[in-house]
């Protein structure tokens, strides 16, 4: 394991995980680490108003073995709060350092209750020397509603591909959060570690 | 690697799975004196809110019901932004109910209007507000 692999699951552990939401609250801030077998990154977004962030991310590709940074615009395109429950969708997209002709284009989605969550997330992705396409979905339920302030777990399940590797793969994940921090971990024999944390500022 | 993230798994549910059972009927009448003075309150737990108001004579408590406040993480942005504001004392927020509970100084005037666009700026949408006087 390089030294950079090592300084990253560092930062992962002691930042913690993941979050679902990529808009936060109006001049609310997030700062995401995620790694999976496609890449490892770190993200810093912005939300001027809580229908849109702008961000950086560093980026290490996996697939392609480079680095690289993306500027990334994420636009909240529709969401609905009932009682029970709140929907979402966003556009996401993300323009790399390295040369205008890559980019990603991708559209999130889920809908949540106290007890149940459901959502999924695809991703046209332009590296310059080739396009892939990459999806995941993910439902999962919470085994204890906590009251505001508990420690919040969620049992989920995740499927994802990507049009390199084309197969799918389908995990168990936990997501915990508590405070501003959020952490959602999976683990796959063929696929590895699956991990995102976020903290929210 | 699979055992290990069943183990958290297993763990975590076990550990964590003293949820707090919640009552539903609502709140004491005379609780701390309150008075309500504007609005009707339902659906609101009593308990939770005679704890609240257990050091709050003298301050007016906003009742806000609350669509989409689903999630405990969506809602850290609500208690942030009225943490802010000097007139506001204290600041709850019952996921299980869907209520924003706002303790504001007795000469403080409270808007809905103005609450409701702090409530959209987090994404979510308040809907109605009940005020007490303690």
């Amino acid at each position: 394991m390089g030294i950079r692999k090592i300084l990253f699951f560092i930062l992962i552990v002691i930042v913690v995980n993941v979050s679902a939401r990529p808009v936060s609250w109006t001049q609310g801030s997030t700062l995401m680490a995620y790694s999976n077998n496609m890449k490892n990154s770190i993200y810093y977004h912005f939300s001027p108003t809580y229908k849109f962030s702008l961000g950086l991310e560093m980026v290490e590709d996996k697939v392609f073995d480079n680095s690289y940074a993306y500027f990334r615009f994420t636009r909240l395109l529709n969401r609905k709060n009932t009682q029970n429950s709140q929907r979402n969708l966003y556009f996401r997209s993300g323009v790399s350092s390295k040369q205008w002709a890559s980019y990603f284009l991708g559209l999130q989605g889920d809908w949540e209750t106290r007890r149940l969550f459901a959502g999924f997330n695809v991703n046209l992705i332009e590296s310059g020397n080739r396009d892939y396409f990459d999806q995941s979905y993910q439902v999962g339920i919470a085994p204890y509603l906590g009251e505001f302030g508990d420690l919040h777990t969620w049992i989920m399940v995740k499927t994802k591909r990507n049009s390199v590797a084309d197969e799918w793969s389908t995990f168990p994940l936990v997501r915990l959060f508590k405070g501003d921090v959020m952490l959602e971990v999976g683990y796959n024999g063929e696929t590895s570690w699956d991990a995102h944390l976020m903290y929210r500022f | 690697m699979k055992i290990l993230l069943l183990t958290i798994i297993f763990f975590s549910t076990q550990v964590f799975s003293h949820s707090k059972e919640h009552t539903s009927h609502a709140p004491h009448a005379h609780s701390a004196d309150a008075k309500l003075v504007d609005g009707k309150i339902e659906n609101l737990d009593s308990d939770r809110f005679d704890r609240f108001i257990s050091d709050l004579k003298g301050y007016k408590v906003a009742v806000v019901s609350v669509k989409g406040m689903v999630c405990d993480f969506c809602a850290r942005g609500i208690q942030k932004t009225f943490n802010k504001r000097d007139e506001i004392k204290k600041v709850d927020v019952d996921l299980d109910k869907g209520k924003v509970l706002l303790a504001f100084t007795s000469s403080a005037t409270i808007d809905f209007e103005e609450i409701k666009k702090t409530i959209q700026s987090n994404g979510q949408t308040a809907v109605d507000m009940e005020i007490i006087n303690i």
